[in-house]
Parts: structure tokens; sequence; C-alpha cells
């Protein structure tokens, strides 16, 4: 048991000092009174303190009397004698339980019905009534103090003047819950602070519409507060324009806890308006429909301060919650009235919560105080039924709108895009607009955080060279604008002049690692650009002698290498040149022949003898042709080259052939030269062709090495066959002139038919006139010999 | 055509009634509420459907927040037409159970074609126990 004894000795509290010897008792009843104010001391029971206060409503309606004035208001304070003996919590650290307290019973059920008045339960449990029966619409079971004393729920049921009404815990806990979990905490908290019940007291009689005085007066709570009476408020005026200028002098600043953070004064620069007209005109349009009778709280209008506190705990969610009745189907068309009635309860509420929307006023100041400014600014303005409804809640119609500093879309797409998105808007907006604004959650997400998103997203499209890096959104985009000229042909001409793609200048970011002074070596900052430790990378020339000659090794390797990849190079260039040709200017199509020319020049160049120009050197041949990318490489490079060139590199081919069939062996890609040289080879003179077939038996034994590749014998039977060809097509040739062909030939039959049938290569393909060339000159046996020579080498293998 | 490239097409989605399909399979319905460039996504009043045949059940749920990475498709529910499933709903208790049942037979057919294979000299890798790469 917590002795409160011990705690004498502890605290100093005046009370102990005074009374010497005190009873627990007592001490209890103290410190109760300390905590929770004098309230909390349980008097009377609860249960005839509320049935009582029922029974007092239920007079209250009977004798009802017009529209009221403050003194209307405060003259129903009478009726509640037993409420006034509560003060005021002052500084209460737990003013919910201390409203709540038996007691206090009374005030929390009353200031529930204050919130929670515009519930949707009690809305529904009083139905199409109407406004007549605004107090009896007000039925006890708040879940604000429910929460907090259960057993305070059940008291309220047996009500006197309730109506049999549908099952108000069940809905109240669930929908209350969800608002008020949310709504219920800001208001509940500024409940300690009197600073609510002056501002309530400020604007109640001034800014409301007689209707909403009316309320008032209904409203125990407020009659108690008139009647305690709240120092240093000036009186507020009660004048026909409704201006209150008293309201704009920022109130001392209340000790409750500021709800949410504190207010973001700077705007920050490129920050849209939170509330374009077009969603005020939507409001309008929508408060219009649904709740004509309501009082117009403020116009929508462009904000132009930032909000005090995330906009999600106060505006929408308040206002929100009047209108969240509409989206239950139980709910009929008749509760607009009621609603409306509602919604002037909700203003005081908002107004209590804060709402930092669309005023006027003076700028904001933080905290509690900050809310102030508005709560005079606006309703004195709205004296009288205006069109309009609550403040305008901030669903946004579908499109987002599209801000400048946050999209590196082409202008035009912009546009476009907007468009887009406002047409699509607009056939959804007539019934899904009012969708919307009965979604008490919508807009969780705000303006400036969706505005965020698309600003992540849309850096990462920033670009300098936009065709490089989006080339298929450039040709969409052209597409487009093709086909919106085509649609539209004379009202978009203007705009299609000239493509200007936003891009980002391109920055420069050498990144230098940061070096103290004075230290030794580079000390590493590390930085995102910088993860890790750089080292210092120090070149040591090695000077073993093994590794000098591998290094040999490699670096001919490497240079062979090089030298293909610069030929490459000078090759690709005479391979686009028809491609550029034709890109080109006329006037600028010489040079470009002229380039051409000596490119190709060049490429023969790197190939052939230093002093000859006609053969090619065999050393760079060999070289070239030891790499399997040397051996693509003048397999793309002979057909570029002209007549003699080629001419040229076949012979260097065939002389060496040996030696590259030999480093083919592992590669056997030598038969990629079959095509070009085959083209060229066709095109050969006699004497050449003869030249060609010598080469390939140059050197001893070099046929039979020939005949044991495969490109050889292809090679070999390339040059045979067009041989024949020229012999037979063309009587003139020049072939027989000397005996050389014939010689060659001759040769080659031999070794054809010296060599054995399995060292024969099979080639890539026969030619078919070779027999006809033999049968020239090797009579008939033979003739079968090398027949079946040439049938077994090409079919079987 | 929507341009807003990646996360941020999903911004005109906000505060409507969307289908979630999950990477485990479950399938949320839910009012998108926030979104962020990773598309993780708040869905509010959430509902698990549960889909079993021809018949659903729903569990509600409440607030979702799904990590992106998990989505693997999303949908705006059309208020209107959402009432003309064929679709027949069930409660929660029965569609567990056919739940229960499909899940049953499913493991019940998966344990024989193991058996079977296993008879055959092939042992294939039961999915469940496989790790996921």
């Amino acid at each position: 048991m917590f002795r409160y004894q011990s705690l004498d000795e502890d605290c100093t509290l005046e009370e102990e000092e005074e009374e010497g010897l005190v009873e627990e008792e007592d001490e209890i009843d103290q410190f109760n009174d300390d905590t929770f104010g004098a309230g909390a001391i349980a008097d009377d029971d609860w249960q005839e303190e509320h049935k009582r206060l029922s029974g007092l409503e239920e007079q209250k309606n009977s004798a009802r009397g017009g529209a009221g004035t403050v003194g209307g208001a405060s003259g129903d304070a009478g009726h509640l004698p037993s409420t006034s003996s509560l003060p005021l919590p002052q500084h209460s650290s737990q003013p919910p339980p201390g409203l709540g307290e038996q007691g206090g019973g009374d005030l929390a059920d009353a200031l529930a019905r204050l919130i929670l008045g515009a519930d949707p339960a009690i809305a529904r449990a009083c139905g199409p009534a109407g406004p007549g029966d605004r107090s009896r619409g007000l039925p006890a079971p708040p879940s604000v103090p429910q929460q907090h004393h259960p057993q305070a729920h059940p008291h309220q049921l047996p009500l006197a003047g309730l109506p049999p009404g549908p099952p108000h815990p069940s809905l109240l806990s669930y929908q209350q819950h969800q608002h008020l979990l949310r709504r219920g905490g800001p208001p509940m908290q500024q409940v300690n602070s009197h600073n609510i019940w002056e501002s309530n007291m400020g604007f109640g009689p001034v800014s409301v519409t007689p209707g909403l005085v009316t309320h008032m007066e209904d409203n125990p709570l407020l009659s108690i507060i008139k009647e305690v009476g709240l120092p240093s408020r000036p009186p507020p005026m009660m004048s026909e324009d409704g201006r209150d200028l008293s309201e704009r002098v920022p109130p001392p600043r209340s000790s409750s806890p500021v709800i949410g953070s504190p207010p973001v004064r700077a705007v920050p620069i490129g920050t849209p308006p939170k509330q374009p007209m077009s969603h005020a005109m939507n409001h309008h349009h929508q408060q219009q429909v649904h709740h004509p009778t309501a009082v117009h709280i403020r116009a929508p209008v462009h904000h132009r301060y930032p909000p005090p506190f995330p906009e999600r705990l106060s505006p929408n969610t308040l206002l929100n919650i009047a209108n969240s009745p509409l989206c239950r189907p139980p709910f009929s068309a008749g509760v607009g009235p009621v609603l409306s009635q509602l919604q002037r309860a909700q203003m005081l509420n908002s107004q209590v919560a804060g709402f930092p929307r669309g005023c006027q006023g003076p700028p904001m100041l933080p905290g509690g105080g900050g809310f102030r400014p508005f709560f005079g600014q606006p309703p004195p303005h709205r004296m009288g039924p205006h069109p309009g409804g609550p403040p305008p809640n901030h669903n946004h119609v579908a499109c987002p709108v599209i801000r400048h500093n946050t999209t590196h879309l082409h202008p035009q797409h912009r546009r476009i895009l907007t468009q887009r998105m406002q047409s699509r808007g607009g056939d959804r907006g007539g019934r899904v607009g009012d969708r919307r604004s009965r979604d008490p959650y919508s807009n969780l997400m705000t303006q400036r955080e969706k505005d965020w998103v698309a600003k992540i997203q849309m850096m990462q499209l920033q670009s300098t060279d936009p065709y490089l890096d989006d080339y298929y959104y450039q040709n969409y985009f052209e597409k487009m604008e093709k086909k919106q000229e085509r649609d539209r042909d004379s009202i978009r001409k203007e705009h299609t002049t000239k493509l200007i793609t936003p891009q980002v200048a391109k920055l420069e970011h050498t990144y230098r690692p940061v070096q103290f002074a004075g230290s030794l070596g580079k000390l590493t900052v590390s930085s995102v650009n910088n993860p890790r430790k750089m080292i210092d990378a120090v070149v040591t020339s090695r000077t073993d002698d093994e590794e000098k000659r591998e290094k040999q090794v490699w670096n001919k390797r490497r240079q062979i290498l090089y030298t293909v990849e610069k030929m490459y190079s000078l090759l690709l260039e005479v391979q686009d040149f028809e491609k550029r040709f034709l890109l080109t200017p006329e006037e600028q199509r010489e040079a470009l022949l002229e380039q051409h020319k000596t490119q190709t020049l060049q490429l023969y160049g790197s190939l052939k003898e230093k002093e000859w120009d006609d053969r090619v050197s065999d050393e760079q041949c060999l070289m070239i042709m030891s790499v399997r990318k040397g051996k693509r490489l003048i397999s793309r490079l002979l057909p570029f080259l002209p007549q003699p060139h080629a001419a040229a590199v076949v012979m260097g081919i065939a002389r060496n052939l040996p030696t590259l069939a030999k480093k083919d062996r592992q590669d056997q890609v030598l038969c990629w030269l079959v095509e070009p040289v085959a083209a060229v080879v066709s095109s050969l003179s006699s004497s050449a062709l003869t030249d060609l077939l010598q080469e390939l038996q140059g050197s001893d034994g070099q046929l039979s090495r020939v005949l044991q590749n495969k490109f050889g014998v292809t090679l070999l039977y390339l040059i045979l066959s067009e041989g024949e060809r020229m012999q037979s097509s063309d009587p003139n040739c020049q072939l027989m002139d000397d005996n050389r062909w014939t010689e060659l030939v001759f040769s080659v039959t031999r070794e054809l038919l010296n060599v054995a049938p399995s060292s024969l290569a099979p080639p890539l393909f026969t030619p078919p006139n070779l027999l006809s060339l033999f049968s020239r000159y090797v009579d008939r046996q033979r003739l079968e010999q090398l027949q079946e020579k040439l049938q077994i080498s090409a079919l079987s293998r | 055509m929507n341009y807003m490239p990646g996360t941020a097409s999903l911004i005109e989605d906000i505060d409507k009634k969307h289908l979630v399909l999950l990477r485990d399979g479950r399938t949320l319905i839910g009012f998108l509420r926030s979104i962020d460039q990773f598309a993780n996504l708040v869905l509010q009043q959430t509902v698990e459907r549960i889909h079993v045949g021809k018949k659903y059940g729903d569990l509600p749920r409440g607030i979702f927040i799904v990590r992106g990475e998990n989505v693997v498709l999303l949908g705006e529910i059309d208020l209107e037409k959402e009432c003309e499933t064929s679709l027949q709903q069930v409660c929660i208790e029965d569609i567990l159970e056919e739940q229960r049942l499909q899940q049953h037979t499913r493991l019940e057919a998966e344990k024989a074609k193991h058996l079977a294979l296993k008879e055959r000299g092939l042992a294939m890798p039961r999915t469940d126990i496989m790790d996921e790469y």
C-alpha cells in the first residue's frame, strides 16, 4: 500500500505542514485535488447526477427558445447547478480522468457531446428527425471518456431522452474509436488548457450562425464555461459584419502540448501552394451539393502559410468526419440538415484542434497559440449562411499537379500529361469527387510527399544526352508529336517548332581525395564517393631475366594484338564508308572519298613489305595471321582491297600456308578466309593465277602439307577450278601460253595421286569442273583414281 | 499512357481501393494511402481475401505496410464493378476450411508424385524444403 506518510516526508506540501498529523484520507483527497482539481471529489452519485442532467436536457428541449444570444446561452447555465461546482481543471496532467470522474462525468459527458456532436452514430441516432432534435441528437455514449472509464459507458445507455436507437455502442466503438483515436487526442489534450475554453467562448457567440449558437446554448459545457467565466479574455464583440478584431491578437501561449511538430515557417522555394484553386472550386461545389444549409467556414483560398502541424491531423480528418456519414450506406439523404448542424459543431472542433488552411490571417504562431488566429478569423467572415461547406478537404482531383521544378519532362510533354490527367480527372471527378470527400483518411500523403516521390523518380531521368540515354522515350515523344500535328493541324503548329529537351548541364566532378596538410602520405576520408582506403600504387620494375623473357613473349603477342586492333579500327572506318557516304551532303562526299582511299591504303600498307608494293610482308602476314582475330581481320579486309593488293595478300597467304596451317591447328579458323579468297581468286588474271598456284607449291613438300589442310585443299581446288573455267570459257585465255600452268597442274595431279586418302583433307567444297580439268592432262586410269580421291575427300569425311 | 516513371505512377492511385497480390500468394484489398520510392505501400482497411475455387472469404486485417519488393502486382478496384463478381462470398471459417482442404489435397498429390518418382529412381527435391534462389 502506498504510504502517504512516507510521501509526506519527501514532499514539502503546505497542507501537510499546516495540518500536521493528517489522516490518510485527507491527504489522498488533497493530492487528488492538486492533481485533478476539486472536481475529483466524488460528492454525489454519478448516476444520479447523470439522470438529473438528462432530465434537464429534456426540459431544455421543450422550453427552448429561438435564436440565442450570449445571454441565452448563459441563461442555460442555471439549469445545471451541479456542474457549476466543477471548476475547470487548471493544469491537470490527466484531464480526461478528471473529467470522467464521478462528479466530472457530466462534464465529460457534455464535452463528449460537444466533440462527438458530429459523429455518425449520433447523427444516425437522431436520424431524419431533423435539426429539431439537435440536442437529443447528441446521445450520451461518448467514446472518449469511454476509453478511460469503461464504466461510464453503461450509464449512458439508460438515458431518459434517448430514442431507442440503433446500436450505438458497436457503431461508436468502431467509428468513433477510429475517428477519435486520431482526433480525439488533440481536443482532449487541449481540454486542460483554458485557452481552448477561452477560444470556444471567444468565437462561440460571435462567429457562429444563429443556428449554431442555439446549438451552443444547448451545450451545457459551454454554458458552464460562460458561467465560470474566463479571465483575461476580451469580451467578444457581437457585430454584424462579424469582425472580431480582438481575435487577431495572439493570445498567450498555452501550456498545452503542441500537437505535431512545430510549424515550419519557411516555405521552401518552389513549394507549390497546398491548395490550388481548382480543388477549391470542386470542394465548393461539393459542399453545395451535399450540405445546402451548411455554414461556410471559410472560402477555399490559396494557402499562403505553411500549416503549423501536419495536415493529416486536422482539417481533413476532422471535417471528413462530418462527411463520413454519407459514405455509410444506411444514411439517407435526409441526413443533410442534421449534418449541417454537425458541421457547425465540427467547425468548432476543428478550430479547437487547429486549422491551418486557407486563412488569410496573420502568420501562424507556434503551439496552441498558433491556432488562434484562425479561430476568430474565418468565422466572423461568415456570418450568415454562405454557400459552401466545411473547409475543403484536400482530396485531390485525379491529377497530381505537375511541378516544374520536380520533373524533367519535356515541356510539351508536361503539358500533354497535365491535359490528360485533367481530362481523366474530369471524367471521374463527378462521381469520385464526392466519394473522396467522404473519405476520412484521404490525403494522408500530402502533395509535398507525392512530389518528393515523383522528384526522386525524375532525378533518375536527368541526362546530359537524352538521345543517348533515353532513345526510346525520345522517339516515342517524337511520334506522339507528329501524331498530334496530324490530328490538330493548325492549332499545334506553333508549338512544335523546336524540340527543346530539358537537359541538365553536365557537371564535372573530378574527385580529389581529401588531403590533410602536413601529413605523411594520403590520409583518406571515407565518403560516399570514396568508401575505401585508397592504395598508393607505385610502379616497380622487375628485373628478373626469366620474367623478361616471359615478358617478351607476352609483349610480342600484345604487339600483335595491338596491331590487329589498330587495323580493325581502320577497317571499320572503311566498312562504314558507304553508310557515311550516303549521309554526307554532296560537297563533303569527295573529301570522304579521299579519306576512304587513304584508309584503304593504310590498311594495305600495314601488311605489305617495306619497299615492295606488290608483295605482302611475310613476317607481317604471319604475325597477324597467327592470331585468330588477325585471320578474321584479313578475311574482312580482303573485299575492300583493290585488286592488285588483294592478290598480293592472297599470294602471301598461299606462300605461307603451311606455317599458317600449323599455327591454325588449334583454332581451325582458316576457313573463314575461304570466301573472300575465293572471290579474289575468281578475279585473278591467268598469269596471276598461275603465280598463285606456283606460290602454293613453292617449297618442297609444301603441296603435301597443303593437301593435309582443309583450307589448303580448298584453295587448291579453287585455283584449279578457276583455271579450268578460264580455259573452258575463254578460248583465248593465256593460261596455256606458257607451260607453267600445265606443269603445275601435273605436279598437283601427281601429288594427288600419291597422297594417301587418309591424309587428304576434305575440302569445304569440291568444284565440279576439276574432273574436266584433270581429264585434259591425265589418262583415263589416273583420272579415275583422281576422281576417287576427289569424291572420297569431299563426301566421306 | 502514364509517363511518370516508376513508382511515381502510383501517386495517382493514392486513396483508391486496390487489390494487391503478394509474392507469397496472398491477396490484399485495401485503400492505398501512401507510397514511397520503393513502392512500399500503406494499405488501410485491408482485407485479406482467400480464394478457393469459386468461393472467397475476407479476413479483415486493418492497416498493412507492404514492402515494395514483395508486391507482384496491384490494380485499382472499380468500386462499381466490384459488386458484379461471379464469385460467392462465404464466411471466414468456411473459407479457411476450404483452404485447408485444398492445401491438404495438394500436399497429398505432391507426396504421391514424390513417391512415384522415388520408385522410379528419380529424386526430385521438394520445393518447400528447397532454398529459394
